[in-house]
C-alpha cells in the first residue's frame, strides 16, 4: 500500500515531446523561449537533409499504422506539384481509449505545427491542413489561436522562401466521424463532401486531396519532427529501446491506479507500463487482459507482460501496437461484452459504402449482443467464427479488418468465456 | 436530553386563554443558531477528501456515503439488457414529472423511472402551498430578496431570479394541468402570509398542496405516450463515456426481481429528492421512504460539484407523539394562521414566523434547557398551540387543514382541544449538485432538478419555495435537456467509478461502505442487496 499512496510514480524518463517546457499551450513567446522555431531555421536551410534524418531515425507511423514515415515522404517529394501539393496533419483521434493526440494539439499546439511545416519544407508541399477531431474543443481552441500567432509572425515568410512559393496553413474540423480518420476519406471531407473512404490505388502520394500529391501523418508522428531536425537521428534512435526508435505516447486506461498518457522509450515493457507508471492494478485485483486500442485493436494477456511495446516486437506476437492505447482490463471484467461494446462502435463507424463492412460488422454486432445477453446459441458462435475468415480484406479500407481481427484475438485468447455465455 | 417538565404537569398546567406573557425578545441570531441548530452540531461536520468537493465541509453520515465504493462493477454489467431512449429522468415525484412532461413537450422519447411508485416522494408531503408573487402589493424583485435572506445570502442570485420570475408562469402551467388552488370568495387566487415572506405569497390547495399537484402531474405523465415509466427501479449508479467526463446513462435496478438494466441516452435529469431518511445526527424525518439521498452519490461520484453539503434544513414543528407518526409535519401553514408555540412554563419563546432555522434552534433551545415537556426520556417537545388558534378563529381548523385533522383524530387526538406535542424534524437538504439555470450540473450531460440540486435555498429554505422550484427548474432542465444535440454514446462505462476508487485508494481511505443507499436499513427488505 505504501507505494501506491504516492502521488506519482517516481521514474526518470526521458521527455521529448510532453517535456514540461513544452507544454505551454498556444504561446508563442513562451514556445520560442524553449527552442521553438530553431529546427525550422534548419530545414529552410537544406531541407532534403531533414528527410534523410527521418529515414535515419526509423520514425514510424504513430497514427496506428507503424509504416516508414520516411517511405511516404520520399513518394511525395518524389511527385511534382499538380499545382499543389499538400501535407494533412491527421488530428481526428477518435480511437477508443486513445487520447494523446489531443494532449499535444492542446498543450504544444506550435511543436505540431512547426512539425508540420518542416514536414512540408521537406516534401515541398505548399498547403498544409490540420485536419482535427471536431469534437476535442480544447485542441480545436489552441490550435487556431497558435496559427493565429503564426501568421502575425516571421515564421510563414521564413518557410515561403525556401520553398519558393507561398506556403498555406489551413485549418479545418473534421466530420466528426470516426471514418473520417481514415487516410483517403479525410481527402473526401477536405474536398468538401461525406467522408466515404477512397480505393487505392492510386495512392495519396500520388493522388490525393484534389489529385494533388498528398502526404498524411499522425499528429504525435509530425510532432517529432522538428527535434529530429534539431538533434539528429542518432539521438533520437537512442531514446528508444531496440528495436524501437524514439519516445512513443502510451494512452494507459482502464483498471489502473493512474490512467493517463505516458512518453515512454518505444519499446517499454507492458509491465513497466501498467505496473510501474499505471501504479498497478485497481484495487489489487489480477490482470485479466489489456486491449491495445487503434484501427486494429487486438488483445494481450498476462503472458504478454513482459512484450516490449513496439510495433515490430507486438506484430511479431500477432498483436498490434496501434496508437499506443491500453486499456487495462482486471479480472472480473466480462471479455464478450467488452469486445461486443468493440464490435457496436466498429457497425456505427462503418461508412456503409462497402457491403461486407457494413452487413458484416452488423451482424457480428448483432451476434454478440445476443452471446452476451445469453441468447446466443452455438450456431450464433459458429456463424461469428466464420466471419472472421470471410471478412477480412473485403473493404476498401481498414475498419472491417480492424473489426475482425478484434474478434479473432478475443476468440484466440478467451474462446471459453464465449462457449459459457451460450444458452 | 432527559430534563423537561414531565406530560401530566405540563398539560395540568396548560390554558388555551392562559396569558402567555411577554415574547422575549431575540437579540443574537447567529448565537442562537451556533449553539443549537443541529448544522452545528459538535463532530457532525467533517472535510471531504475526495472528489469535486475536496476540501469541503460536508455532514458526516453524507460524507461516508458520498466517498463510498460503488454497488456494480464491470463485472455486473455482463448480459445486461439495454435501453436507448432520449432523456431518462430518475424521480417520479414532482420534479421528474414536470421534467419529463417538458422534455416528451418538445419532441424527445422519455423514460421516467422511480425507486418507489410514481409520485411515491416529498412533493406530496408539501402542505403549506407554492410561493409566486402574484398580490398588488407584491413583486419578483421581493420574492427574490426574501428567499435569498432567509437563505442567509448564501443561494446564487442567478438561480432565484430564474425560479422566482417562472411563479406567475408555473401556477399557470399548474392550473392549465387541472391543479386546483384555493379561491377567495371574488375568484382569486388564495395567498397566505407565512415564516420569512414579506408578503401574502402562499398559494394552496388546503393543507395538501403538494398531493394535489402530484395528482395532476402524475395523471398527465401516465397518460403521455412519449413517456414510459418503470417503477419500482431505483438507479443505482451514473453511466460515463470511455473518459469518465460526460454522463450518458444510468444503471437501474428493479426491486423486484434485482435484474439490472442498462439505460443509454444523451441526457440524464436526476430528480430523486432528499435525504431525511439517512437519520442524519439521529433526528426523525418527515421525508417519505425512498428519500435517501442516492442522487447526491450518483452526481458526486460521476464529478458533479455539490454545495452546502453540511446544512440541512429541520422543519420546527414535526409531531412528537403519538409514535407513530414521529417526525411527520404539522405543516407551517398552521403557525401562519396563527399558531403559536408555547414552552413547558406556559411561555412563548420565539417569533414563530422567523425563518425555520431560528424557530426550530430556539424550539431545542427550550427542550435543552428544561423548559420542553418530556414524554419519556427520549422525548422532549414543546407545544404548538392548536386550541387556542382554534379559539380565536372557530372552525378553522377543519376547513383549512383537513389533512392534519384527519390524522391527528385517527390517533385519538384532537387538536382543537389540546395542544400538538412537536419537536424539529429532518426535512430538506437545502444544498445539492451545483446547477445552472437549466439545471445543468457541472457534468455535461447531467441534470438535477428538486432537491438533489443546491443553490437556491443558500442555507436555509423558506416555505413554498420547494413546490416553485422543482416545478421551476424541472420545467428548464426538462427543455435544456431535449435540447441537447450531443449525438450520443459511442460507449457506456463505470470509468467515473474507477476514477474515485483511485482517489479514494490514493488518499488511503476504506472502500467498505457501499452506496447509495437505495432503501433505509429498516424499510422491509432492509437495505438494497444483491
Amino acid at each position: 500500500m505504501e507505494s501506491l499512496n504516492k502521488k506519482m510514480p517516481l521514474v526518470e524518463t526521458h521527455l521529448v515531446l510532453l517535456h514540461p517546457e513544452r507544454r505551454v499551450g498556444a504561446d508563442m513567446a513562451r514556445w520560442r523561449q524553449s527552442g521553438g522555431g530553431e529546427a525550422l531555421a534548419r530545414a529552410a536551410q537544406d531541407p532534403a537533409a531533414v528527410r534523410e534524418e527521418i529515414r535515419l531515425a526509423e520514425l514510424r507511423g504513430l497514427g496506428g499504422s507503424g509504416f516508414p514515415a520516411w517511405r511516404k515522404w520520399d513518394a511525395v517529394a518524389a511527385e511534382l506539384p499538380k499545382p499543389d501539393k499538400y501535407l494533412v496533419v491527421n488530428g481526428n483521434e477518435d480511437e477508443p481509449g486513445t487520447f494523446k493526440d489531443r494532449l499535444l494539439l492542446e498543450e504544444t499546439p506550435h511543436q505540431v505545427i512547426e512539425g508540420a511545416v518542416v514536414a512540408a519544407l521537406a516534401i515541398g508541399a505548399n498547403r498544409v491542413v490540420f485536419y482535427i477531431n471536431p469534437d476535442l474543443a480544447r485542441s480545436l481552441a489552441a490550435m487556431k489561436a497558435a496559427l493565429e500567432q503564426w501568421q502575425t509572425s516571421e515564421l510563414p515568410a521564413l518557410a515561403s522562401t525556401a520553398l519558393g512559393r507561398p506556403l498555406q496553413l489551413e485549418f479545418l474540423p473534421g466530420s466528426g466521424h470516426y471514418i473520417g480518420g481514415e487516410e483517403t476519406a479525410s481527402m473526401e471531407w477536405i474536398e468538401g463532401r461525406f467522408p466515404f473512404p477512397r480505393g487505392k490505388p492510386p495512392y495519396p502520394a500520388q493522388a490525393g486531396v484534389h489529385g494533388c500529391p498528398t502526404l498524411i501523418n499522425n499528429v504525435e508522428t509530425l510532432a517529432h519532427v522538428p527535434h529530429i531536425a534539431v538533434h539528429g537521428a542518432a539521438w533520437f534512435r537512442a531514446l528508444g529501446k531496440a528495436p524501437g526508435t524514439g519516445t512513443k505516447l502510451y494512452s494507459l486506461s482502464g483498471d489502473v491506479l493512474h490512467p493517463g498518457v505516458f512518453e515512454l522509450p518505444m519499446g517499454t515493457p507492458l509491465r513497466e507500463l501498467i505496473f510501474v507508471h499505471g501504479g498497478g492494478l485497481l484495487s489489487g485485483k489480477p490482470l485479466k487482459a489489456v486491449f491495445t486500442g487503434g484501427p486494429s485493436s487486438t488483445l494481450l494477456t498476462p503472458a504478454d507482460l513482459d512484450v516490449a511495446l513496439d510495433f515490430d516486437s507486438l506484430r511479431a506476437r500477432g498483436s498490434n501496437l496501434g496508437t499506443g492505447a491500453m486499456i487495462v482490463i482486471s479480472e472480473g471484467t466480462g471479455i464478450v461484452k467488452r469486445v461486443a461494446e468493440y464490435e457496436r462502435f466498429f457497425a456505427h463507424s462503418s461508412c456503409g459504402q462497402c457491403n461486407s463492412c457494413k452487413v458484416g460488422t452488423a451482424t457480428m454486432s448483432r451476434l454478440l449482443d445476443r452471446i452476451d445477453t445469453g441468447r446466443g446459441t452455438a450456431a450464433d458462435l459458429a456463424s461469428l467464427e466464420n466471419l472472421c475468415t470471410m471478412l477480412p480484406n473485403s473493404g476498401r479500407c481498414h475498419l472491417i479488418n480492424g473489426a475482425v481481427q478484434l474478434l479473432d484475438s478475443a476468440f484466440h485468447h478467451f474462446h471459453d468465456e464465449f462457449r459459457q455465455a451460450l444458452r | 436530553m432527559s430534563n423537561g417538565i414531565p406530560l401530566a404537569e405540563a398539560l395540568a398546567r396548560y390554558r388555551p386563554d392562559a396569558d402567555l406573557g411577554p415574547l422575549p425578545e431575540l437579540t443574537d441570531t447567529d448565537t442562537l443558531l451556533n449553539a443549537y441548530h443541529p448544522d452545528h452540531l459538535r463532530g457532525s461536520v467533517v472535510k471531504l477528501a475526495v472528489g469535486a468537493n475536496a476540501g469541503d465541509s460536508c455532514q458526516r453520515d453524507l460524507a461516508g456515503l458520498l466517498q463510498s465504493e460503488a454497488f456494480i462493477d464491470e463485472a455486473d454489467l455482463a448480459g445486461t439488457p439495454v435501453t436507448d431512449i432520449d432523456v431518462l429522468v430518475i424521480g417520479g415525484g414532482g420534479a421528474g414529472c414536470a421534467a419529463a412532461l417538458m422534455a416528451a413537450e418538445k419532441g424527445a422519447r422519455v423514460l421516467l423511472a422511480t425507486k418507489l411508485r410514481l409520485g411515491d416522494s416529498n412533493t406530496v408531503m408539501a402542505e403549506g402551498g407554492i410561493q409566486a408573487a402574484i398580490e398588488p402589493d407584491d413583486s419578483i424583485q421581493r420574492h427574490i430578496q426574501d428567499t435569498l435572506r432567509g437563505g442567509h445570502h448564501a443561494g446564487d442570485p442567478a438561480l432565484v431570479s430564474a425560479m422566482a420570475g417562472d411563479g406567475p408562469d408555473v401556477l399557470r402551467w399548474l392550473i392549465r394541468q387541472g391543479m386546483q388552488f384555493e379561491q377567495t370568495p371574488s375568484g382569486d387566487l388564495h395567498t397566505r402570509r407565512a415564516g420569512g415572506m414579506s408578503a401574502a405569497r402562499l398559494v394552496h390547495c388546503r393543507d395538501y398542496t403538494g398531493l394535489e399537484m402530484m395528482r395532476v402531474l402524475r395523471e398527465a405523465v401516465i397518460q403521455h405516450r412519449s413517456i414510459e415509466v418503470w417503477e419500482q427501479s431505483p438507479a443505482v449508479e451514473l453511466l460515463s463515456n470511455e473518459l469518465g467526463q460526460k454522463c450518458v446513462g444510468a444503471v437501474l435496478t428493479s426491486l423486484l426481481d434485482g435484474q439490472l438494466r442498462i439505460v443509454r441516452t444523451r441526457s440524464v435529469i436526476l430528480a430523486t429528492g432528499g435525504l431525511g431518511r439517512l437519520h442524519l445526527n439521529g433526528f426523525p424525518t418527515s421525508n417519505h421512504l425512498g428519500a435517501t439521498g442516492d442522487g447526491l452519490v450518483l452526481a458526486y461520484r460521476i464529478g458533479a460539484r455539490l454545495r452546502e453539503l453540511d446544512s440541512f434544513q429541520y422543519h420546527p414543528t414535526g409531531l412528537l407523539h403519538p409514535s407513530h407518526l414521529s417526525g411527520k409535519l404539522v405543516t407551517e401553514g398552521v403557525r401562519a394562521a396563527g399558531a403559536l408555540l408555547v414552552n413547558g412554563l406556559g411561555r412563548r419563546f420565539i417569533d414563530e414566523l422567523l425563518p425555520r432555522d431560528m424557530v426550530c434552534a430556539a424550539i431545542l433551545r427550550e427542550c435543552s434547557e428544561g423548559r420542553g415537556i418530556r414524554i419519556d426520556d427520549q422525548r422532549v417537545g414543546v407545544w404548538l398551540d392548536t386550541p387556542r388558534l382554534e379559539r380565536a378563529n372557530p372552525g378553522l381548523l377543519e376547513q383549512q387543514f383537513p389533512n392534519l385533522m384527519t390524522r391527528t383524530r385517527v390517533s385519538g387526538i384532537d387538536p382543537r382541544l389540546e395542544p400538538l406535542l412537536v419537536h424539529p424534524t429532518l426535512h430538506y437538504q437545502n444544498g445539492g449538485a451545483v446547477i445552472d439555470t437549466n439545471g445543468a450540473t457541472t457534468v455535461p450531460g447531467l441534470y438535477a432538478v428538486g432537491e438533489v440540486a443546491g443553490g437556491i435555498h443558500g442555507r436555509n429554505r423558506i416555505m413554498g419555495n420547494a413546490l416553485l422550484e422543482i416545478i421551476s427548474f424541472g420545467r428548464r432542465a426538462g427543455i435544456a435537456a431535449t435540447a441537447n444535440r450531443d449525438r450520443g454514446p459511442k460507449k457506456v462505462t463505470l470509468e467515473h467509478v474507477n476514477r474515485l476508487r483511485r482517489a479514494l485508494t490514493l488518499a488511503g481511505m476504506p472502500m467498505t461502505q457501499r452506496a447509495p443507499q437505495v432503501l433505509p436499513a429498516y424499510a422491509a427488505g432492509g437495505v438494497w442487496n444483491r
